[in-house]
């Protein structure tokens, strides 16, 4: 207990972890600049401190920046992060109609909830929950990639055809590249630059922040809404409305962080899903900037951070890209991060719950702080907000690798995304396909390939194993009320 | 005019005076250090501890970016692309090696200067808890009596588990099913799961699973065996076939392009010589299962030719490549 308390009354490691959040909500606001990039800086910068000082800001950073990724998406349709692209979908409209400063106040509290529900699942079930993540199989994941694609049907807009296009696309822009398992390039054309492949995250910079700007070029003046900034937290009752989603969205993200092969990304877009399939009369329709769409989201992404430390912690298995430089960080600092670390360094694990859970008290404080100014920005005229924003995705972008290369990718998506939209497709979908595609592909082979080139063999194994059984139940019940929607 | 004549001869004759005399402002800026790996990766953990002392001998700062892709071939076409100013530094691990026989780019390291081979990894065979095998001989006569039945973890082709395989299969014929994860990590964490029933693998990344008990070492690939895996007996104890192949291991250091003048090679190779030979370095290499190596210039290109013999002809006898090892001039081991 006086580990989990240590970062609340230590005051160097309170200003550090305030100072981590603040910096991490800035930098998951900025497209392309990652957490796992700040965090991977902070490691040599933080080569020489305390170890306790260097985990305080890390989970700042780390809490902050998932959380920062829906301000952009909120004030300005661009996902700070592929973990904020479901909060764009109904933020974004939300801050349309006026109603930035609630979006982002829903948006604190659901990630304020979220996290305290993935510390608390760290807290209390941390061995237990990375156990069972480690059973999934690579069939599993296929699984779990395939119940992601079928989102495709939440996220297509106006047309179901037209999103499935995008996925498609999506899908096939995700191929390029070295391919994971032969080594053989894939779409490369002859080009070195090309064996990286099309990083998703400039095709998202592109396909939402410079399509979005060259969309806004064609709108009057006139149709920008005035913001009421007056409450930036809801009214009670109709919070009290949210819970219930908030925690089902939190157990989804804690579930998808756990795994090693998935995070905050997947974890946001199934709970947007989710939310949209269960919310019965929405006040607003999903997609026009339903209150719902912002929560579930939110509270998914953030919740899968503390998921994510739950593998790292008890196995010294990386629940995502962020925790698999932590463990990186453990190593310089002179731990032995593994399946031994909890029973050797038992105070450790109590220090980082409790400093999570710091972080995520200062992302509360900071979020809604900060709510009203930046509820302005939505309200800064197109002529100044523009070329802003056009630096800014030229900036994030490069930020990714240093190529020049990707900052081109990323202006021909956004000119190729605003001629899209002009035609009604969505976004969204593209990315869905670019995120799920290659998992897809990887895990389809690599199931099929264990059971030494058989299908038969691979569906022998499914049937025998509880959770590719339980998957499989949730892909049938969701195309099945999807065909009843259509018959009805 | 009352410069002396002999000033402006000099004046003009600036741009041709030999390299030492203007390498003295040497550096003058920031270096670039590009790393071909992701961040939080092995390559990337050696480059991020190496660094803060180098920069201390070297007086400059080394800023740091992560450029992954293509095994590696992305940043080391750029740094081949960049100036010959030593101001760029490639930090790298051994997949270059293998481009040309894999078909992947035409660049590998004979075009450039060996800074520093900081350390060696050594691959440990390990197996699942729970399975019956206590040694590698045990294992390889569990394939035999059901050949193309095992699943053995792998990374792709040209990986550590692909050429330890192949050294395996060279010793003694073997089938098995190799299932490719995306990398060392994913590959353990499948056979912890039970998807997977055997892997090589570096011991940097299994070394705390093993001392967990939650996989079993079977064989160091290594002529001796490992202090710090007591008990656990070298491949060549079972198979003194291996030993040709040995000693044998993943490998990270330090290069600038082949035609970077002299004095700065020099002052590069001293500031990172010192760098590794701090003991927080040799600590941290320890810790993570890695032998340090810490050799530089001819020593380290004899490394560095003898290991791409070793694995290129390997692989290609394997059938694993697009291209012949002879096509590159690539001498047999």
């Amino acid at each position: 207990m006086e580990h989990f308390l240590l970062s609340w009354t230590n005051p160097s490691l309170l200003a550090l972890t305030a100072a981590g959040t603040l910096a991490g909500i800035w930098i998951g606001a900025i497209p392309g600049l990652s957490v796992t990039m700040a965090v991977s800086i902070l490691v040599s910068f933080t080569f020489a401190w305390d170890l306790n000082a260097a985990l305080a800001v890390i989970a700042g950073v780390f809490t902050g920046g998932v959380y920062g990724g829906s301000r952009s998406a909120i004030l300005l349709n661009i996902p700070g992060s592929p973990a904020a692209i479901a909060t764009a979908l109904d933020g974004y409209p939300m801050a349309r109609r006026g109603e930035a400063g609630a979006a982002i106040g829903l948006s604190t509290l659901a990630s304020f909830l979220g996290g305290m529900v993935g510390v608390a699942a760290l807290a209390l079930g941390a061995p237990a929950i990375g156990e069972v993540a480690i059973l999934f199989a690579p069939r599993d994941y296929l699984l779990l990639a395939v119940l992601g694609i079928l989102l495709v049907g939440s996220l297509s807009g106006e047309s179901l055809a037209k999103g499935l296009f995008a996925a498609a696309l999506g899908v096939a822009l995700g191929m390029a590249g070295l391919d994971p398992m032969t080594a053989e390039p894939r779409f490369t054309y002859g080009s070195v630059q090309m064996l990286g492949g099309i990083p998703y995250i400039a095709a998202m910079i592109g396909l939402f922040g410079v399509a979005e700007a060259l969309h806004q070029l064609r709108e009057p003046e006139a149709l920008r809404a005035t913001q009421r900034i007056g409450r930036i937290i809801p009214p009670w009752p109709r919070l009290k409305r949210h819970i219930p989603l908030t925690l089902r969205a939190s157990g989804i993200g804690v579930g998808i962080g756990a795994l090693p092969g998935t995070g905050g990304d997947i974890a946001a877009l199934i709970a947007y899903d989710h939310a949209r399939r269960g919310t019965r009369a929405p006040e607003v329709p999903f997609g026009e900037g339903a209150e719902e769409g912002v929560v579930a989201p939110e509270a998914a992404n953030n919740a899968a951070v503390g998921g994510a430390y739950v593998p790292m912690l008890t196995l010294g298995i990386p629940g995502d890209a962020v925790t698999a430089v932590i463990i990186g960080a453990l190593f310089v600092h002179g731990l032995r991060p593994g399946p031994l670390l909890l029973t050797e360094t038992p105070h450790l694990f109590w220090f980082t719950v409790g400093n999570l859970a710091l972080a995520n008290v200062f992302l509360l404080l900071f979020g809604l702080a900060g709510a009203r100014a930046f509820a302005r920005i939505a309200e800064v005229p197109r002529a100044v907000l523009i070329p802003l924003i056009l630096v800014l995705c030229a900036v994030g972008t490069f930020a990714i690798r240093n190529s020049m290369a990707d900052v081109a990718w990323m202006a021909a998506f956004g000119v190729a995304g605003y001629l899209l939209r002009l035609y009604g497709f969505q976004m969204a979908p593209i990315i869905l396909g670019m995120i799920l595609g290659p998992l897809m592909d990887a895990s389809w082979r690599r199931t099929v390939i264990a059971a030494g080139d058989s299908l038969a063999g691979a569906a022998a194994e499914a049937a025998g194993s509880a959770i590719s059984l339980v998957l499989i139940a949730a892909i049938v019940l969701v195309l099945l009320r999807a065909a009843l929607k259509a018959r009805a | 005019m009352t410069l002396p004549r002999r000033s402006l001869a000099a004046l003009a004759a600036l741009p041709l005076l030999p390299w030492p005399a203007r390498a003295q402002a040497w550096p003058g800026r920031d270096l670039t250090g590009i790393i071909m790996w992701g961040a939080g990766g092995a390559t990337d953990v050696v480059a991020r501890a190496v660094t803060p002392a180098a920069e201390a001998a070297l007086g400059a700062r080394i800023v740091l970016q992560n450029r992954p892709g293509g095994a590696g071939a992305i940043s080391t076409q750029a740094v081949h692309a960049a100036a010959s100013d030593g101001l760029t530094l490639l930090y790298g691990a051994e997949n270059p090696q293998l481009h040309k026989v894999l078909g992947l780019s035409q660049i590998d390291y004979a075009d450039f200067f060996p800074v520093n081979v900081l350390a060696r990894g050594v691959a440990v065979i390990v197996a699942g808890r729970d399975k019956p095998w206590n040694s590698l001989r045990d294992l390889v006569e569990e394939i035999g009596r059901a050949p193309g039945r095992l699943r053995m973890g792998a990374t792709g082709p040209g990986g550590l588990p692909h050429v330890v395989g192949a050294m395996l299969n060279a010793v003694t014929p073997i089938r098995v099913i190799s299932v490719p994860f995306d990398g060392e990590g994913s590959g353990l964490t499948a056979l912890q799961g039970g998807h997977v029933d055997f892997m090589p693998v570096g011991l940097a990344a299994a070394a705390e699973h093993i001392r967990a008990g939650r996989v079993k070492p079977l064989a160091v690939v290594n002529p001796e065996p490992l202090a710090s895996l007591p008990g656990v007996p070298p491949v060549t104890a079972d198979f003194p076939g291996f030993s040709r192949y040995l000693p044998w291991g993943p490998f990270y250091g330090v290069w600038v392009k082949r035609d970077v003048p002299a004095p700065i090679r020099e002052r590069l190779v001293a500031a990172f010589r010192s760098a590794a030979a701090t003991p927080e370095f040799a600590a941290l290499m320890e810790r993570s299962g890695n032998v340090l190596m810490n050799i530089s210039g001819e020593e380290a290109d004899a490394f560095l030719r003898r290991w791409q013999s070793v694995t290129a002809w390997l692989l290609h006898e394997a059938g694993a490549t697009r291209r012949s090892p002879d096509e590159f001039g690539i001498p047999r081991p």
